[in-house]
């Protein structure tokens, strides 16, 4: 797998990421620093915990089930959570505006996957009409 | 350019932004033509731009924001009929118009030439914030509080393109009226909003969790008077709780009157309040000047009411009592005495309801360039209303509807028929509904007969999706399958508006014939044993349904 | 959709789709090919229309069509889908007779 980065924060290189779940933080919070949330996860939940966090990872089981364009928003707008937040599953290039912002900053690919069509879809809208939390 | 009376006038950025939108769809039509992009992939992309895969081919579903059209846009509209379809659209009952016959390899530079006139087809479908609805009669009614049209647009501009709500858990439908008539149906949208002058601005009363379709549900208030500096953080509030807690696993249990219902209406509005509590109110305020900064780019049109216009309009009716009939139904009261608003109806008996000829643009933007200030606007009820006609030229405009065979006197009446696609055109549909619609028309097409039966809706839907408002009309007709073979549900008593309501099922399902049989015997059981002055729906609340469901079922 | 397993003797299995590129309804030959008339669609027994869906269904993309499915349709020149949607595909709109697939008198043979 490899990483697409939407934002250009500095991240987490793939292969050092090894995220625990929400159960699995709550159980052994002292080391973690990077967290997996399932997409019935509220991002309220890991408010005890940001401040060790590094790194949240949120789920598309499919690429129409946006619930993590919500989480993605309420941990930089509630949690004030300024960590990198990486996004898996199924995810189609042009989600990557809406993704970048909603405050995540990177995707995961596949390796063989083309990156082309993300680059192109992130610069493609000069115009929004809403603010955002990354704009 | 001169600025458009009643919409929104584009500058260059609303322009630049539809260009991008549109390469983006055209990319994204190349990497489905390509492969890239599987069909599951590929559906939610092009249902966003408004483009359904349907019976016969692909259909392009245009938005017309509140339901306003310009004669410029309309010859457009014309143009695509022409030149990309079979020289025909259909008005939809959400305020917009579908191309059945497009292709997708014609998509984009169907758009683009759209655009050309600033129109497009974004958010016209898929699980996003559908295009906002309003009132036919906004900024002209006589009885209207405030036009809710410079909001409907901050509430356009707002829902496109969303980052957050552009993948909800399924479509997402706001209504917004300044009468307090309640003329969109606030209660049966997802969002409904009623908005009303105060001393310190505009407030809105907000409903939620309304619907028709397969589970209706007449909506809830969710609050009372949102002020004008909340309303898009209420709206925002709501719409996180949706995305986050509606329903994902199943289709008939997403939207979002389901979580209303689900958890109960006080919990719901507690989660809203729960989310307002944690946003930065400053940041989402809608600011005065904002709203002035829209309002400015909506052109106001300028009346100028002659003198003896009444005594004109008078002699006119006198002369010709076809015209009088016209004026009984079609028009309605204008703020300006000098003035009224008429409803062009699209439902000449025998006719499809809803579907206009490319002709039938072309002439209708010259009539309205001629009389209306080049404002159309397409309603909720498939008609077409020109909101300000000066009294003295009614008659040289129902002549000029009398060209394009446009001058059906029904509006209001059982003429005035609504009815979806149904089976001829949608994928989706159990029976036919156009047939049905024009037998009906026919069968109550004498004038004088309608102006006898008087106020009746009849709403037809192909399919408990009910396009057709089935639920909302005096009397519904559902088409079901059964076995194979067409049948229709009749409803009776139910009604839009502040008092909302949702129609009864009347019995088991008929054939075509014997619905439009049973139909005639309950309005000739009307006609026979009404009170005096008393309308067919006042009728069927006094009595209930059940001396209806005797006449309509004695020869089955 | 009628039980393929229940055809009487005058019933057949049609195959049809979408096409991709314009969304117009096509409906399989005995070659394999896809056509815009009914009256072109290989009328097919219920177990060699098993054999015909999945290879269509394998060949779609690469022929430009999208869901692929079987039809019911009395035997006939050309032959008559059993249900009014399909009947519909088969024919066109019936409120638009000037859309219509097929010329009036061949359709209602
Ligand atoms: S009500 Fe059903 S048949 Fe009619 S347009 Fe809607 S989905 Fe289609």
């Amino acid at each position: 797998m490899k990483l697409f980065n939407l934002s250009q924060q500095h991240i987490i290189p793939a292969e050092e990421a090894d995220p625990v779940s929400l159960a699995e933080l709550k159980e052994h919070p002292e080391a973690a620093y990077a967290v997996a949330l399932e997409p019935d996860e509220s991002a309220e939940a890991l408010r005890p915990f940001l401040a060790q966090i590094t790194l949240v990872v949120l789920h598309f089981p499919i690429f129409r089930d946006g619930r993590a364009f919500t989480q993605a928003r309420s941990l930089r707008e509630y949690e004030d959570y300024k960590g990198e937040i990486r996004v898996t599953g199924h995810v189609l290039p042009d989600q990557a505006a809406f993704l970048r912002r909603c405050g995540v900053d990177t995707v995961v690919l596949p390796d063989d996957d083309d990156q082309t069509e993300w680059e192109a879809q992130l610069k493609r809208f000069t115009i929004t009409y809403q603010q955002s939390i990354a704009s | 350019m001169k600025q458009p009376v009643g919409h929104y006038a584009y500058e260059s950025r609303d322009r630049e932004f539809l260009q991008e939108r549109i390469a983006e769809f055209e990319d994204q039509v190349k990497r489905r033509l390509s492969g890239a992009l599987s069909e599951e992939e590929f559906k939610p992309l092009r249902l966003m731009n408004g483009i359904y895969l349907q019976v016969h081919a692909y259909m392009l579903r245009v938005a017309i924001p509140y339901g306003i059209l310009d004669s410029r846009q309309l010859r457009k509209l014309a143009h695509v009929a022409r030149r990309y379809d079979r020289g025909y659209g259909h008005f939809t009952t959400r305020q917009n118009i579908q191309f059945n016959w497009i292709s997708l390899e014609d998509a984009p530079a169907i758009l683009r030439d759209l655009a050309e006139a600033d129109m497009h087809a974004i958010q016209t479908s898929g699980n996003c914030i559908r295009n906002i609805t309003s009132d036919e009669y906004a900024g002209a009614a006589r009885d209207e509080l405030m036009d809710p049209r410079v909001h409907a647009e901050i509430l356009r501009q707002w829902s496109t393109l969303h980052p957050e709500f552009t993948f909800l858990p399924r479509k997402f439908k706001i209504a917004i009226s300044g009468s307090p008539e309640d003329r969109v149906a606030a209660r049966f949208h997802d969002i409904g909003l009623l908005a009303r002058p105060s001393e310190n601005g505009p407030l809105f009363r907000v409903f939620v969790g309304g619907g028709l379709g397969r589970t209706p549900v007449v909506g809830q208030e969710l609050f009372d008077s949102v002020p004008e500096a909340e309303l898009l953080a209420t709206l925002e509030a709501t719409l996180r709780v949706y995305n986050a807690y509606g329903r994902r696993d199943n289709l008939y249990r997403a939207r979002i009157k389901i979580l209303v219902q689900t958890i109960g209406i006080e919990p719901f509005r507690e989660a809203v309040k729960a989310e307002l509590a944690k946003m930065d109110l400053s940041h989402y305020r809608l600011t005065p000047e904002r709203v002035a900064a829209i309002r400015a780019r909506f052109a106001a049109p300028e009346l100028h009411a002659v003198d003896d216009a009444d005594a004109v309009l008078a002699q006119h009716q006198k002369e010709d009592p076809a015209f009088a009939r016209w004026m009984q139904s079609n028009t309605h009261p204008h703020f300006d005495e000098g003035y009224s608003i008429a409803t062009v109806s699209l439902k000449t008996p025998g006719d499809i309801p809803g579907d206009v000829t490319a002709e039938q643009m072309d002439g209708l933007a010259d009539i309205a360039e001629r009389f209306a200030f080049s404002e159309l606007r397409v309603t909720h009820l498939q008609n077409i209303v020109l909101g300000h006609v000066r009294k003295d030229q009614l008659y040289a405009l129902w002549q000029g509807l009398k060209e394009l065979n446009l001058a059906a006197p029904n509006i209001g009446l059982a003429g005035d028929i609504v009815s979806c696609p149904g089976l001829d055109y949608c994928t989706l549909a159990n029976a036919r509904s156009l047939p049905l619609a024009r037998k009906l028309g026919a069968r109550f097409g004498d004038a004088r007969l309608q102006e006898e039966i008087g106020a009746l809706s009849i709403n037809i839907s192909g399919c408990i999706n009910a396009c057709g408002h089935h639920h909302a009309g005096h009397i519904g007709i559902l088409g079901v399958d059964k076995r194979g073979s067409e049948f229709y549900q009749i409803l009776l008593g139910g009604q839009a508006g502040d008092r909302a309501s949702i129609g009864a099922i009347l019995g088991p399902a008929l054939s075509e014939d014997d619905a439009v049989a049973a139909i005639a015997r309950m309005i000739d059981h009307y006609l026979a044993h009404r009170n005096e002055q008393e309308s067919f729906l006042e009728m069927v609340t006094r009595l209930g349904k059940a001396p209806f469901k005797e006449v309509a079922y004695e020869t089955v | 959709m009628k039980r393929l397993s229940h055809l009487s003797p005058n019933e057949c299995v049609l195959l049809t789709a979408a096409r991709l590129l314009d969304g117009r309804i096509v409906w399989r030959g005995r070659d394999g090919q896809w056509f815009d008339h009914v009256a072109q669609a290989a009328c097919l027994t219920a177990e060699e229309s098993e054999a015909a869906l999945e290879e269509a269904s394998t060949q779609a993309a690469r022929q430009g069509v999208m869901g692929v499915y079987p039809v019911v349709a009395r035997k006939g020149e050309p032959p008559q889908p059993v249900s009014m949607k399909e009947h519909i595909r088969a024919f066109g709109p019936t409120v638009h007779p000037e859309f219509s697939y097929v010329p009036q008198s061949e359709a209602s043979s």
